[in-house]
C-alpha cells in the first residue's frame, strides 16, 4: 500500500488508486478515484495538478473536494448549516460546539473558479451583481450563494466585519442588499495597548487591551445567542469548553504536521497538500471529527517517509515561506517544479492554527483568539510572526502572493517584504496569482525561479539578495 | 497645531475643545492637488493621505480603520516612524460593543491630543463646542435642498474647518435634470463636476458625498454629559458606505431623493475603493434609478470623456422626459 513518494498526475492517480484497492485500502464515504471530480463536479483544474501518492493524501483530496456534497447531505439529514464568513477559524468553533449545527466558509467559493478552470461562470455571474474583476476572487461566493450549484443555503450568515478588507466586506454587503441576511458581528483593528492600560496576552505571541478583548467578547455572546437560537439550544460555557478542546484537538494535529513537515530536512509532503491541509483548521472542511482523522492519517504518512528517510523533493531544494493563499492551486506545484519546498506559511489565518487558551473561560479564550487574527491588527505584527516561522523553519526566501483585488494586498506586501529583508536579509519576491494562472506561468515561472537561484548565490555566499 | 481629521465621523468638536486646530483632511488643497504614483490596487486616498502625513510632520492626523486601505497605510507611517498619527478605530456595526469602542477611541484620542499639546477639555468649553457645531449642522441642512451645489460644498468646508455656518447661495428650482452625487471623498480640486453637471444640463440638488449634506448628519444632544453627548450624537448618526450593515446610508437617501426630484445618480468613487463602488448596484436596485459611474482622476469631471459621460447620461435623462 505503501509506495516510494513522488507526485502524480490525475492520469497517474487513477492506477494508482486501483492498486491501493486492489491491496485492500479501504475509503470513507466520501473515497472513490480523483477522476471523478473532473467527470462529475467539472473540477478541470485537477488535471493541471500534480499530487502527492500517498493513500493520506488520497483521503485529504477526497474530503477537500467533496464539501459540497457533504454539506447537502448533511442538510437533508437534518443538520443545520451556518454560513461563516470572514474571521478564518473562531465562529465555527462555537458552531460546532453545537449538536446539529455545521458551519463552513462560504469565502471557499473564491476556489471554485480554479477548480472549475472558470468553465462555471460564478466570476462572470458576479460581474452582473455588481461585483467585477477590481474585487477579489471571493467574489464567486455572491453568485453561489444565489444559484445553490455549490454550496446549501445557509440557515445563518454570520460575517466578522471592522477590521477586515474591504472587497470582502463589500461583498458580503451586497449579498446581504440581494436578500440574504447577514448577522454581522464587530472585530476592532487590533492595537497595541497603551503604557498603564490593562493588557491581554493573545495567542501568536501578541496582546491587546483589555478593551478590545472585553468587546469582542460581548461580540461574540450575540453570535452564540444566534447559534444558540438556531440550535434550539442554548451555547454555554460547557459545550464551548467542549468544543474548543475538540478544536484544539485538531489544531494540535496540524502543528504537529506542519512542524514535522517544515523542519524535516526535505520534505515528506507536497506544498499543495500542505496548503489544503492548512486550511481544515479554519471550519474542519464541514466535518470537525473527520477532519482530525484526515489530518492524523497525513502525519503519520509525514512521519513514517520521514523514519525511512523518503521525501517527495530532494534535500536541495530551496526552503521558501509562503504568505497569503493562492488563487490558482497550481501556484504550489510551480513553487516545487523551479526548485523550492514549503517550509512555512502564513495562509492569513495563523489565528487558526494556534491553540485555544483552555484555562480561560471559553468565550474569553475565543474572544483573544479572534482579536490574533493576522489579518485585523497591523501589518508589522503579520510581519513579525512571519520573520519568527522564518528563522524556526530555516526559511532562505519568502514569497508574498497576492491575491488579485484584495484590498489588504494593496499596501501590506510592502510592509512585510521590508521587514523581512531587514531583519532576515533573504530575497523577498511578491506576485500576483489569478483563479487561473496558465498566462501568467511563464512570468510566475521566471520571477520563481530568480527568486531560487537568488537563495542558492546566497547561501554560498555568491551575491546579495537583490530580488 | 492642525490635527487633520480623515473622517467626517470623528468629532472636531473633540479636537477644538482640546484647544487644537481640526482639518478636515478629505477637503484639504494640498491633499487633492498632489501628484500620486500608485502601484496596483493602492487607493488613491490613502496613498495621498500617507504622504501628506509624511510631508507634514508638524501636523497631527487621524485615520480611521472605516477603510481597509486607510488603516493599512496608518500602519506604515507608524512603520516609517511617523508620531502625529493617530488611527481612530471607526466600528462598522451599531452595536453596544460598537459604542464602547467608539466611547474608548474618543478618550484615547483625547490623551493622543494632549501628547501633541492639546488642552484636557472642560465641560464648558466642551459644551460651547458641540453647541456652536450642532447649530451649524441644523441651519446647513435646513437649507441644503434649496442651495447651491457648490456654494452648500464650500458652506460645509467651511464647517468642518471651523465649526460654523457660512452664507449659501440658493438656486431656485428650474427645468435641469436634478442628480444626487454619491461617494465618499470628493475633493476641492474635483468640485469642477459642479459645473460640467450645469454645462451637460443638469444640476446636483443631493451631495451625498463626504463634502456634502451626508457629513452633517451628526446630531447635536444637548444635555446630559458633554462627552456621552457628543460620542452619542456621532455614533448614532454614522451614514456611510463601510457601516454593516449599511442600511442607514439608504434610509438616509430615501426620503431625500424623491424629495429633490433626483432622476439619476452619479456615483464618485476612487480607483480601489471597493466599499463604494460596490454600492453601483444596490444603489441601482434600491432606488430605481440610473446610476453613473465617475472615476476620480487628474482631470475628472472635465475630461473629454467623463463630459461625455457626464452628457450622454443627462441626456437619456432628459430623453425619458
Amino acid at each position: 500500500m505503501f509506495a516510494a513518494p513522488r507526485k502524480l498526475s490525475l492520469a497517474d492517480w487513477g492506477e494508482r488508486h486501483l492498486q491501493l484497492q486492489q491491496a485492500g485500502r479501504r475509503e470513507p464515504f466520501y473515497g472513490g478515484p480523483l477522476r471523478r471530480h473532473v467527470e462529475l463536479e467539472k473540477d478541470f483544474r485537477l488535471e493541471q495538478l500534480q499530487f502527492d501518492n500517498s493513500p493520506a493524501a488520497l483521503r485529504l483530496w477526497n474530503f477537500f473536494l467533496t464539501e459540497n456534497s457533504r454539506l447537502h447531505q448533511a442538510r437533508t439529514a437534518g443538520d443545520k448549516i451556518v454560513g461563516t464568513m470572514k474571521d478564518l477559524g473562531t465562529v465555527p468553533v462555537m458552531a460546532y460546539a453545537l449538536p446539529g449545527v455545521r458551519a463552513f466558509y462560504p469565502d471557499g467559493a473564491w476556489w471554485t473558479p480554479c477548480l472549475m478552470e472558470c468553465s462555471d461562470k460564478l466570476l462572470q455571474q458576479a460581474a452582473a451583481m455588481g461585483v467585477d474583476a477590481s474585487f477579489c476572487p471571493v467574489r464567486a461566493m455572491l453568485p453561489a450563494f444565489e444559484n445553490g450549484e455549490h454550496f446549501p443555503k445557509p440557515e445563518l450568515i454570520i460575517c466578522s466585519t471592522g477590521a477586515v478588507c474591504d472587497d470582502f466586506s463589500a461583498i458580503a454587503q451586497r449579498l446581504e442588499h440581494r436578500g440574504h441576511p447577514v448577522f454581522w458581528w464587530e472585530i476592532p483593528r487590533r492595537r497595541a495597548p497603551a503604557v498603564g492600560e490593562t493588557s491581554c496576552e493573545l495567542p501568536g505571541k501578541l496582546l491587546a487591551p483589555r478593551s478590545q478583548v472585553e468587546a469582542v467578547r460581548a461580540e461574540l455572546q450575540r453570535v452564540a445567542d444566534a447559534l444558540g437560537q438556531l440550535a434550539g439550544k442554548s451555547l454555554g460555557d460547557s459545550a464551548l469548553t467542549d468544543g474548543i478542546r475538540a478544536a484544539n484537538h485538531i489544531r494540535q494535529i496540524l502543528a504537529d504536521l506542519r512542524q514535522a513537515v517544515y523542519s524535516a530536512p526535505a520534505a515528506p509532503l507536497p506544498a499543495l497538500e500542505m496548503l489544503i491541509a492548512e486550511m481544515l483548521a479554519i471550519h474542519f472542511c464541514s466535518d470537525r471529527p473527520e477532519a482530525g482523522l484526515v489530518l492524523g492519517e497525513l502525519l503519520a504518512e509525514a512521519q513514517r517517509r520521514m523514519q525511512q528517510n523518503q521525501f517527495v523533493l530532494p534535500p536541495d531544494a530551496v526552503r521558501i515561506f509562503w504568505v497569503n493563499p493562492v488563487a490558482d492551486l497550481r501556484a504550489m506545484n510551480l513553487l516545487e517544479d523551479v526548485g523550492g519546498r514549503l517550509c512555512g506559511t502564513d495562509f492569513m489565518f495563523s489565528h487558526a492554527l494556534d491553540l485555544i487558551p483552555e484555562s480561560l473561560p471559553p468565550l474569553e479564550a475565543l474572544a483573544r483568539t479572534a482579536l490574533a487574527d493576522p489579518m485585523v491588527g497591523p501589518a508589522s505584527d503579520r510581519a513579525k510572526r512571519i520573520i519568527r516561522e522564518c528563522q524556526t523553519y530555516d526559511a532562505e526566501a519568502v514569497v508574498i502572493s497576492r491575491i488579485p483585488g484584495a484590498s489588504h494586498c494593496a499596501r501590506e506586501g510592502e510592509s512585510i517584504r521590508e521587514m523581512v529583508r531587514q531583519e532576515l536579509g533573504i530575497p523577498v519576491v511578491e506576485m500576483e496569482i489569478p483563479p487561473v494562472c496558465d498566462a501568467m506561468l511563464p512570468t510566475m515561472t521566471s520571477r520563481l525561479e530568480a527568486l531560487v537561484e537568488t537563495a542558492r548565490n546566497k547561501a554560498k555566499g555568491l551575491k546579495p539578495n537583490s530580488l | 497645531m492642525n490635527v487633520f481629521l480623515t473622517s467626517p465621523w470623528i468629532p472636531a468638536e473633540w479636537i477644538r475643545a482640546h484647544g487644537l486646530t481640526s482639518r478636515p483632511l478629505w477637503l484639504e488643497e494640498r491633499l487633492s492637488n498632489a501628484p500620486v504614483a500608485l502601484s496596483a490596487g493602492v487607493c488613491a486616498v490613502a496613498e495621498t493621505t500617507v504622504r501628506f502625513a509624511e510631508t507634514h510632520p508638524a501636523d497631527a492626523v487621524v485615520f480611521t480603520s472605516a477603510c481597509d486601505q486607510m488603516r493599512r497605510g496608518y500602519d506604515e507611517g507608524k512603520f516609517r516612524g511617523q508620531s502625529r498619527v493617530f488611527l481612530f478605530n471607526l466600528p462598522a456595526t451599531p452595536t453596544p460593543a460598537a459604542r464602547q469602542i467608539y466611547c474608548d477611541e474618543l478618550r484615547r484620542l483625547g490623551r493622543f491630543l494632549q501628547e501633541m499639546g492639546g488642552a484636557a477639555p472642560d465641560t464648558k468649553s466642551l459644551w460651547q463646542e458641540i453647541r456652536r457645531a450642532g447649530e451649524a449642522r441644523r441651519n446647513l441642512r435646513a437649507i441644503a435642498p434649496s442651495a447651491n451645489a457648490r456654494s452648500l460644498a464650500e458652506a460645509v468646508a467651511a464647517y468642518h474647518c471651523d465649526g460654523t455656518c457660512s452664507e449659501i447661495s440658493t438656486c431656485p428650482s428650474d427645468d435641469r435634470i436634478s442628480l444626487a452625487l454619491i461617494g465618499g471623498a470628493f475633493p476641492k480640486s474635483d468640485w469642477t463636476l459642479f459645473k460640467s453637471v450645469e454645462q451637460a444640463g443638469g444640476r446636483v440638488t443631493l451631495n451625498a458625498t463626504k463634502s456634502g449634506e451626508r457629513s452633517l448628519c451628526p446630531e447635536g444632544v444637548d444635555a446630559g454629559d458633554p462627552f456621552e453627548a457628543l460620542a452619542s450624537g456621532y455614533f448614532d448618526h454614522i451614514t456611510d458606505a463601510f457601516q454593516r450593515p449599511n442600511t442607514r446610508l439608504y434610509d438616509w437617501l430615501k426620503p431625500r431623493l424623491p424629495a429633490r426630484g433626483v432622476r439619476g445618480l452619479v456615483l464618485w468613487h476612487f480607483t480601489g475603493c471597493d466599499l463604494w463602488r460596490a454600492e453601483a448596484q444596490s444603489l441601482r436596485e434600491a432606488f430605481g434609478l440610473p446610476v453613473l459611474l465617475l472615476e476620480a482622476g487628474e482631470a475628472t469631471g472635465r475630461s473629454p470623456r467623463d463630459q461625455t459621460r457626464l452628457q450622454a447620461f443627462i441626456e437619456m435623462l432628459k430623453a425619458e422626459g
